[in-house]
């Protein structure tokens, strides 16, 4: 049998958000908002959501005097993901 | 997009590959530094060739290379605006910097050793010396426009060594192209196609 996929990443919009982070160092939101196409309100609380399970880090600064935020994929986050993707596979071949 | 919208398996992996390739388009850059670096040696070994072709004794002509030393103030400016306008980090900025850097450094020493010892064959020298950035950062990315830009250097710098002076100019105009010029081009379509988008 095939396990059950990670219900905070099996959620479109924070599966997108991870698979941006996945790929980058570190990214603003303003980043995140373009590559997923998202409402800034939404984005915000689906971060939110991903920093709370530890999947991501979240900080603010300030760049020429406007506030930033800056997200950034964690060690368990990356493992998330790679689960993620295993368990997908995974499913997928038992499908075939 | 939405949060909670219930989606396949499928539809999950094609939703990952989907966002790695949407990152992945900003990565390259803007293409304008590609451009600017191209036209210079293009044109420089252009009227190099016309100047020893038809005008020999103009010996102020040569000068025309000092665009290559003016051409650092733009491509200063240009990286730090590009830098400021980024909202994102790469995994190998810092790798492909250094590389950069290296090549850099590689062609002012090179500038150097060509005045103090005056080299047989310097065009051939630099055009191994374009293909190294070229080719590694083309590898890196998986962009083939850089990866045969690369190559292109490569043979060109053999090509150079038996071919009569002043031909082996065109080898460095058509080096320049290749390596930068053209791969330009494509990343500034590719870049105004994808700020487009995200308007």
């Amino acid at each position: 049998m095939f396990k059950d996929l990670n219900p905070i990443l099996h959620s479109q919009l924070r599966l997108a958000v991870v698979s941006v982070l996945i790929s980058v160092r570190e990214a603003e939101f303003t980043f995140l908002r373009e590559k997923t196409n998202a409402t800034a309100g939404n984005l915000s609380v689906q971060i939110n959501k991903l920093k709370e399970a530890g999947y991501i880090d979240v900080s603010k600064q300030f760049k020429d005097n406007y506030p930033q935020t800056i997200c950034k994929i964690t060690p368990q986050g990356v493992l998330a993901f790679e689960q993620y993707v295993k368990d997908l596979q995974s499913y997928l071949d038992i499908k075939k | 997009m939405t949060a909670e919208k219930e989606f396949t398996h499928q539809e999950s992996l094609q939703l990952i590959s989907q966002m790695i390739s949407k990152a992945k388009d900003d990565y390259l850059g803007t293409g304008v530094t590609a451009l600017m670096w191209g036209a210079i040696i293009t044109f420089c070994s252009m009227v190099e060739l016309l100047k020893m072709l038809f005008f020999p004794k103009l010996g102020w002509v040569d000068t025309v290379w000092w665009l290559t030393f003016l051409g650092i103030i733009p491509q200063i400016v240009i990286a730090r605006r590009e830098k400021k306008l980024r909202n994102y980090k790469g995994h190998d900025d810092q790798l492909r910097g250094g590389i950069w850097i290296s090549f850099g450094a590689a062609i002012i020493l090179m500038n150097y050793f060509v005045l103090r010892y005056n080299f047989p064959q310097p065009l051939a020298v630099y055009l191994v010396l374009y293909g190294i950035p070229t080719f590694a950062i083309g590898f890196g990315k998986r962009f083939r426009p850089m990866i045969i830009g690369g190559i292109a250097c490569w043979i060109f710098a053999i090509l150079s060594s038996i071919t009569p002076d002043p031909w082996t100019l065109l080898y460095l105009a058509g080096g320049a192209q290749l390596a930068w010029f053209i791969p330009g081009l494509i990343l500034r379509k590719r870049y105004l196609k994808v700020k487009k988008n995200n308007v």
